[in-house]
This record gives C-alpha cells, sequence and structure tokens, in this order.
C-alpha cells in the first residue's frame, strides 16, 4: 500500500508541474498586465499540433517536433496580443471577452482542420519501467517529465528574480508608472510576456501530450482552468506560489483518483479553491500574505 | 499668464502655455515655469490645483492638450511634450510620485537596482551605486533585505528618492515629498532634497502643499489656484506674499 501511495505522490509531482507551469504562464501576463487570457490554454492546444505538424510532414524527430511546438505556441501568443489585447488596453472586460473569442476560434479551426479526431502524439522514446524499492515502479520517461518540469519552474524563477527582463515584468506587474519612470519600455515588456507566456503554454501542451500520448482540439479547456485554479488559490501575480499550489493540487489529485476513482477528480480542485478562498479571499499567497517574499 | 521677467540663470526645463484637461475637466491651463540650472523650484497651491497634472503633463504620464516642455538634455535644448516617459528617464529625468512610490513585493535593494535596471548600463556600476545609497540612507541600508511593503511611509519616502537618484539624474521631479511625513522625517527629508541639489548637481521641481517647508529649501516658487500660475517669484517675496494672504484672507 505505502509504495502505490509513493507511486501516486510521484505521478501526482509530474501532473502538479504541468498544472504550475500553465498557472505561471497566466501568472505572467495577468499579473503583469492585468489581461487574464482566457486563451492561454487555446495556445497549449495549438503547441501540441504544432509539434504534430513536423511529423505530419514527415519529418520524425520529437525534439524537432517539439520545439517547432514552443514556437509555434509563442507566435500564437504574440498574435493574441496583437489582436485581441493591444487594441483594448484598458477596457478590462473586453480583453476578457476577446480572448475568449480568441479561444473558440483556435479551438474550432483545429477541429475542423482534423476533423474533430484526437490525434496520437509519438513520445520522445519508449519508457522503461525500473523498480526503486518494495514494489515502487517509475519509469525513465516520468522522471524525465518531472525534471524537465520542474526544471522550467526554476528557470522561470530564475528568469523572475535575476535577468534584466524578468525584473521589469515583476516591475510591471506592481506599477506601470513606476516601470516608466525607470526607463522601463512597457510595450516591449508586454510583449516579451506574451511571448514567454505562450512558449510555456506551448511547452504545457508538448509535456501534456507526450503523457498521455495524444492531443484533441479542447484539451486546453480544462487544463486551462486548471490553470485558473491555481492562479487563485496561490494569489494573482504570485509566481513562486504558482509553484506549490500547482504541486499540491496535481499530487492531492493524483491520491484521490488512485485511492477513490477518476469520477471525483475535478471536483477535488475547485471544492479546495472555494474552501481556501473562504478562509483567504486573497489566495494562499495573496498581497495580504507576508508568506511568500520577493516574488 | 505669462511671467513679464523671466529669471537669470540657464534654463533647464521650461514649460510654457501648458494646458491639461481629462475629458471635459480642465485640470491646468495656461502654464509657464521654468527651473534654472542648480535651483529648487517649488510648485505651491492648494489642493485641486492641478500641480500633479503638470508634473505628470512633464514626465509624459498624462498628454498635456497645448502647450510645449522644453529640456536641456546633455548640452542640447530640446522640446520632449510627447517624447514617451521611459525616454525622458533615459535623458535624465526622474520622477518621484506622491502615492504607490515603491515596489511592494519587492526588497529595498531590490527597488534601488530597479532604478537603475535599464538606465545604467553596467550592472557592476549598478551594485556599487546601491552601496553608496545604502550609506548614504542609513533608515534604509537597516532594511535593506526587508520587502519595501514594511517600511514605514517616511522610509518609502526616502526609498523612492534613493531610487530615483540611482540612474544619477539631472532633474528630480517630486510630487509631494512631505505627504504623510511625521514632523522630524520631513525636516530629514527636505534636508535630503537640499543636499541632492547642492551636491550631486540635480536641480528639482517639487509640488507642494506644506509651503513653509519648501520656501524653505526653494530658490523659486511658483503659486497655482484653480487651474493656472496665480503668482511666482523667489521664495523670501513668495513667502511674504503667503503671509500677507494668510493675514487677510484666513485659509
Amino acid at each position: 500500500m505505502s509504495a502505490y501511495l509513493a507511486e501516486l505522490v510521484f505521478i501526482g509531482i509530474a501532473t502538479g508541474a504541468l498544472y504550475a507551469i500553465v498557472a505561471i504562464g497566466f501568472n505572467l501576463v495577468f499579473g503583469t498586465m492585468n489581461v487574464l487570457n482566457l486563451a492561454h490554454g487555446a495556445t497549449l492546444m495549438v503547441g501540441s499540433y504544432g509539434l504534430l505538424l513536423v511529423y505530419y510532414l514527415g519529418i520524425d524527430n520529437f525534439w524537432l517536433a517539439a520545439g517547432t511546438g514552443i514556437f509555434v505556441a509563442m507566435a500564437t501568443g504574440l498574435a493574441i496580443e496583437r489582436a485581441a489585447v493591444r487594441p483594448l488596453r484598458g477596457h478590462w472586460w473586453n480583453t476578457k471577452v476577446a480572448t475568449l473569442g480568441a479561444a473558440v476560434f483556435l479551438e474550432n479551426l483545429v477541429h475542423v482542420l482534423t476533423n474533430g479526431h484526437a490525434q496520437n502524439v509519438p513520445r520522445p522514446f519508449d519508457p522503461t519501467y525500473y523498480r526503486i524499492a518494495w514494489t515502487i515502479e517509475i519509469s525513465d520517461f516520468q522522471v524525465f517529465l518531472i525534471v524537465l518540469s520542474v526544471g522550467v519552474m526554476l528557470g522561470m524563477v530564475w528568469f523572475l528574480t535575476r535577468t534584466r527582463w524578468g525584473r521589469a515584468i515583476r516591475v510591471l506587474a506592481q506599477s506601470p508608472d513606476i516601470a516608466k519612470c525607470v526607463g522601463i519600455n512597457i510595450d516591449r515588456v508586454t510583449v516579451l510576456g506574451f511571448a514567454v507566456s505562450g512558449a510555456l503554454a506551448g511547452l504545457a501542451g508538448i509535456l501534456n501530450a507526450a503523457t498521455f500520448g495524444s492531443t484533441y482540439p479542447f484539451v486546453g479547456t480544462l487544463l486551462g482552468l486548471k490553470g485558473i485554479v491555481v492562479l487563485i488559490v496561490a494569489g494573482i501575480g504570485n509566481m513562486r506560489g504558482a509553484l506549490y499550489v500547482g504541486l499540491v493540487l496535481g499530487i492531492v489529485e493524483t491520491m484521490a483518483v488512485g485511492l477513490g476513482g477518476s469520477t471525483y477528480r475535478d471536483v477535488i480542485a475547485y471544492c479546495a479553491m472555494v474552501l481556501i478562498l473562504l478562509v483567504r479571499p486573497h489566495g494562499m499567497f495573496g498581497e495580504q500574505s507576508r508568506v511568500v517574499r520577493e516574488i | 499668464m505669462e511671467p513679464s521677467e523671466a529669471p537669470a540663470g540657464i534654463p533647464v526645463l521650461e514649460v510654457r502655455g501648458l494646458e491639461i484637461s481629462y475629458g471635459p475637466v480642465v485640470a491646468a491651463t495656461d502654464v509657464f515655469l521654468r527651473v534654472n540650472r542648480g535651483e529648487i523650484v517649488a510648485l505651491l497651491g492648494p489642493n485641486g490645483a492641478g500641480k500633479t497634472s503638470v508634473l505628470k503633463a512633464i514626465m509624459g504620464l498624462v498628454r498635456p492638450s497645448a502647450g510645449r516642455v522644453d529640456y536641456l538634455a546633455s548640452g542640447a535644448r530640446r522640446e520632449i511634450t510627447r517624447l514617451p516617459t521611459h525616454e525622458l528617464a533615459r535623458l535624465g529625468i526622474a520622477n518621484v510620485p506622491s502615492a504607490q512610490i515603491v515596489l511592494p513585493r519587492m526588497t529595498v535593494e531590490e527597488n534601488l537596482l530597479v532604478g537603475g535596471l535599464y538606465l545604467l548600463d553596467d550592472r557592476r556600476a549598478a551594485g556599487r551605486r546601491v552601496g553608496e545609497l545604502l550609506d548614504r540612507f542609513p533608515l534604509l541600508a537597516a532594511r535593506a533585505r526587508q520587502l519595501a511593503s514594511s517600511l514605514s511611509g517616511g522610509e518609502q519616502r526616502q526609498l523612492a528618492i534613493a531610487r530615483g537618484l540611482m540612474s544619477g539624474p539631472r532633474l528630480m521631479l517630486l510630487d509631494e515629498p512631505s505627504l504623510g511625513l511625521a514632523p522630524i522625517m520631513l525636516n530629514d527629508v527636505f534636508g535630503m532634497l537640499a543636499r541632492i541639489c547642492r551636491e550631486d548637481g540635480v536641480d528639482i521641481l517639487m509640488v507642494e502643499q506644506n509651503v513653509r517647508k519648501a520656501l524653505e529649501i526653494a530658490d523659486r516658487a511658483y503659486v497655482m489656484r484653480i487651474g493656472g500660475i496665480e503668482f511666482s517669484g523667489p521664495s523670501d517675496e513668495v513667502a511674504e506674499m503667503e503671509r500677507l494672504k494668510d493675514a487677510y484672507l484666513g485659509s
């Protein structure tokens, strides 16, 4: 039993890291530009199809395909900024409707182009299972996903706290006026935020597709919602909080599925959100909390 | 009202005929003022006179509906009326606003670093500059690794001023540096501004409601009432004028 629990935790970390990457992508745009990009999930989906595109063209190379998928998602993020956000700057509700429209457009476009069937996604390598202790079995592919996801998260923390562009994003998130007055061109930082956010979405889409071995046009809807849950529970604009909450949500969900069954998997996330917001309206690590410093 | 006699000196900042309106509401109109090399200039007046709007228009944070602003940037006079704020910052104009003056989710040290993020090219120079400023502002040095949101109002004001100094500006715009300060802190901050002008060679234009304090350190002052400049002159004349007003009109 304990071996089974350990396996669940392990899978939960992989799932949670994925949620965290989605939430950090949301956060980059929401925390800085005050735009809730409801097309983030659709961008994620476009990334997974960008990967497939390379295979359709007859090139059998996972890494090239993954790079293409991330690039396509980044371009999608930039296109959303240009078409659905920049023309409506300062109109908070309108950008929400416009990005939702972009999501519906992208999802149905892909749906029509692919006849609505789910597509198989190749894996970079076939998993080999290893017994690490007692009866705990993990595959090298799971390890690969976890290392990659956690690596991306730590990379984002480094980017935001140690680099000039990352700091500029955080300054903009806290005060657009101060950002301008210290010489930051906030238009350029906004574009950068959408590009990085899009690339993260693409990466999440590819990780998700590689995990399940398939993708479909509406894959981003549920993942996007999970990202929003993590964002809200962690406290808007808080990157490190998103990391913790994403991991915890992934582990709790996987445990619930493993011990109870998959029927109530999504109920857990939303119930947890409601409960936490009842106690802490600003989120676990929101503005009112002193728990998390720096970011 | 155009001033009849221009004050002597090299004009660093010159504002002519500036008008700012928010939709149908005119916040300031026909504003003429200048800051000369080596001067501290105060922009005085009651609430709602449009002082803050004038500062924001100079800094490019609001768009004036008429008038022009000229600035002496590295020896050459140029019009800066509609330049974006980040370019004005690169020309050596620092701005210390009156509200939301620090970055709450960054440490004191990082707040300072941000002041030179895009305005200083050399990372190591920025690190040295942070050290210098912390030496100069002991209150901040004691709290270098605390979040800016944990500072008192007076400490936050000092931090905002120090952040403005990070990039080595030529001109500093301050909106109500006295706002929310305890009396002891008030003397500290104004003494600091006088030194910044004298020792760092930073010219200062500040908006103030604390007339007496502002006139103690200012060389000249402009008084705004309901939208326009009503009176201007050397600090002692303005102080005399204000005393007469107080005596005859109350207020």
